[in-house]
């Protein structure tokens, strides 16, 4: 190739590619851009994600599975018993700690803490990180009623009992009957 | 400066006869203030016109680069500030505005402090030349081009002030190259930019534009002679060099040089350069536009000329204002509407070359400057002269 040739040549290939390389970057620019505002909108989460816990509170039995299975020991829960219901007090994670490994999920017997989707979670404060799972505290409505009802009933049990033993002729098919409802 | 003028393109206005603003000043100044008063007020007020203008150009594009950049890279841009970001420039400004003015320890602080106000003093005095429509200008230059080519080349000297006093390796660096590379490409600029004067024959931006008249566009020059679009593109790449554009921002290589002659200046010293490199891409476009692309003359500008004729008296100190027909005042607005839709669009198509080509290197850059561009406008030059000489020959009067 001479030098006129050549001279020539590379004038073409500096304009061509110059054109081409404007032309990849026009077709981008008339595309609808593929980022989203984030805090507006978002990104849908795969289910399997494994970010803030949740915990179905009226589930939770307090066995203390969870903190167990926890590798670092990051769960503290707290709550008093009151016969079968519970009253809470606490059931703190400290996300200072946690890796989400998901290992505290899987022995749940009653299957009532989950690894959420949510991940943005930022803080001012050291503090702020140790995050109380539950949603109220002390017992919900149902176990409170379903707990006066028990003790209803256990004094009325007793009051029988102690009727009967007074009145040992009368048989006990009230005292079944009142059971068995 | 707004002079509303009813003198011919040809013949340039007397000092204050039709210049708007002096005439008003004038008509209300009393006995006891002098003229030379009222003309500096006069001229105060231009200096101020063409100070907001230089901003409000620096201030939208650079929301525009903004977003050009972010949609060429599949993302939005500025969003929050105002509708689509809008805004960004303002908050930008009052951020550059309150941060701390720092002057380095070794550096030259006469020179330090001079180098911003010389780069945009000299953008400031080639706006000067530049026409807005027929009849709002500041002043009416003869060698208009000429004078914007002379005056954009002395920032060249407060880049290179610049790099020298502050007093840091990057920034000596960012000036070298500018100054190696200023001669590679300020001759391609002038000599390319010959092409469309031969065909002009005035170096006048109005007179220029006037000859570009007609309604479908094809009087612009770029159609009236094949080495037109070849000296365009010339012209085009000598202007991304000046104006210090990607693929030829040496002098700022941000991935190189941290920020090139720009590295010790922070605040609104940093932000005087941006205002020149906007206002100089701005500038460059409207001459561009001007010498290639009709100028003020579009469609719509043509239509509005062709209307009959109609004007209003506004009294004894202003006199009559034409409203529609040639020279009007809807002919001007829609004029000074043609010129900056035309410049914002060779601002667009720099800021698209910006995102799209890499930055190549100086021996590159003079490679480009000393074999390419160089030669091939002085062949656009000698050729285009040639084939009005031909037409001249054989068909007789100008192409």
């Amino acid at each position: 190739m001479n030098a006129t040739a050549k001279y020539a040549k590379n004038v073409w290939d500096g304009l061509k590619s110059s054109l081409v390389g404007m032309q990849i970057t026009g077709k981008y620019l008339l595309q609808k851009p593929i980022t989203v505002q984030y805090p507006l909108e978002r990104l849908p989460i795969p289910n399997r994600y494994r970010g803030i816990h949740y915990l179905e509170q009226e589930k939770c039995i307090n066995c203390l599975a969870c903190a167990r299975a926890c590798p670092i020991d990051c769960i503290e829960m707290d709550a008093v018993r009151h016969g079968k219901e519970l009253e809470w007090v606490s059931f703190t994670l400290d996300y200072q700690k946690c890796m989400f490994c998901e290992l505290c999920v899987y022995p749940c017997p009653k299957d009532c803490i989950h690894m959420g989707t949510e991940f943005a979670f930022v803080s001012y404060d050291r503090s702020e990180f140790k995050h109380d799972l539950l949603s109220f505290k002390g017992m919900a409505r149902e176990a409170k009623i379903r707990m006066l009802e028990a003790e209803e009933k256990k004094k009325r049990k007793e009051a029988a009992k102690a009727a009967g033993q007074e009145v040992a002729d009368e048989p006990e098919s009230d005292a079944d009957a009142e059971a068995e409802s | 400066m707004l002079a509303v003028t009813e003198t011919p393109l040809a013949a340039p206005a007397p000092v204050g006869d039709g210049n708007l603003v002096l005439d008003l000043l004038t008509g209300l100044r009393p006995e006891s203030v002098p003229l030379w008063a009222v003309m500096a007020t006069s001229a105060l007020i231009a200096v101020g016109l063409a100070v907001a203008l230089i901003s409000l150009i620096a201030m939208f594009s650079t929301w525009m680069e903004r977003k050009v950049a972010g949609h060429i890279q599949c993302r939005y841009g500025p969003m929050h500030v105002g509708w689509h970001g809008w805004l960004q420039p303002i908050a930008d400004g009052v951020k550059l505005l309150l941060k701390e003015d720092i002057i380095p320890k070794g550096a030259d602080k006469v020179l330090f402090v001079l180098s911003p106000a010389i780069v945009l003093a000299s953008l400031l005095g080639a706006m000067a030349a530049l026409a807005l429509s027929p009849n709002f200008f500041f002043a009416d230059i003869d060698l208009g081009v000429f004078f914007i080519l002379a005056m954009t080349s002395t920032t060249t000297i407060g880049v290179v002030m610049a790099g020298w006093a502050s007093n840091s390796k990057w920034s000596l660096y960012g000036s070298m190259r500018e100054a190696a590379q200023v001669i590679a490409y300020e001759v391609p600029l002038g000599i390319s930019l010959m092409v469309p004067l031969i065909v002009a024959g005035t170096f006048n931006l109005r007179e220029a534009s006037a000859a570009q008249g007609g309604w479908y566009g094809m009087h612009w020059f770029v159609f009236q002679n094949p080495f037109m679009l070849p000296a365009f593109l010339l012209f085009f790449t000598a202007v991304l060099a000046e104006t210090k554009r990607a693929p030829f921002d040496l002098p700022e290589s941000e991935s190189e040089l941290v920020s090139g002659f720009l590295t010790e200046y922070s605040g609104i010293r940093w932000s005087f350069f941006f205002m020149e490199e906007y206002a100089a891409m701005f500038l460059y476009s409207a001459v561009g536009a001007f010498f290639f692309f009709g100028g003020f003359e579009s469609p719509f500008t043509w239509a509005v000329a062709q209307m009959a004729p109609h004007t209003i008296d506004l009294g004894e100190t202003i006199g009559t204002l034409k409203l529609l027909g040639e020279g009007s005042l809807l002919h001007n607005l829609v004029a000074v509407a043609t010129i900056v839709v035309k410049a914002f669009a060779g601002v667009f198509l720099m800021m698209w070359v910006r995102w799209s080509l890499p930055r190549i290197r100086i021996d590159q850059v003079m490679t480009l400057g000393y074999k390419y561009l160089t030669p091939l406008s002085m062949v656009c030059v000698l050729g285009a002269a040639l084939f009005e000489l031909a037409w001249i020959r054989f068909f007789g009067g100008a192409s």
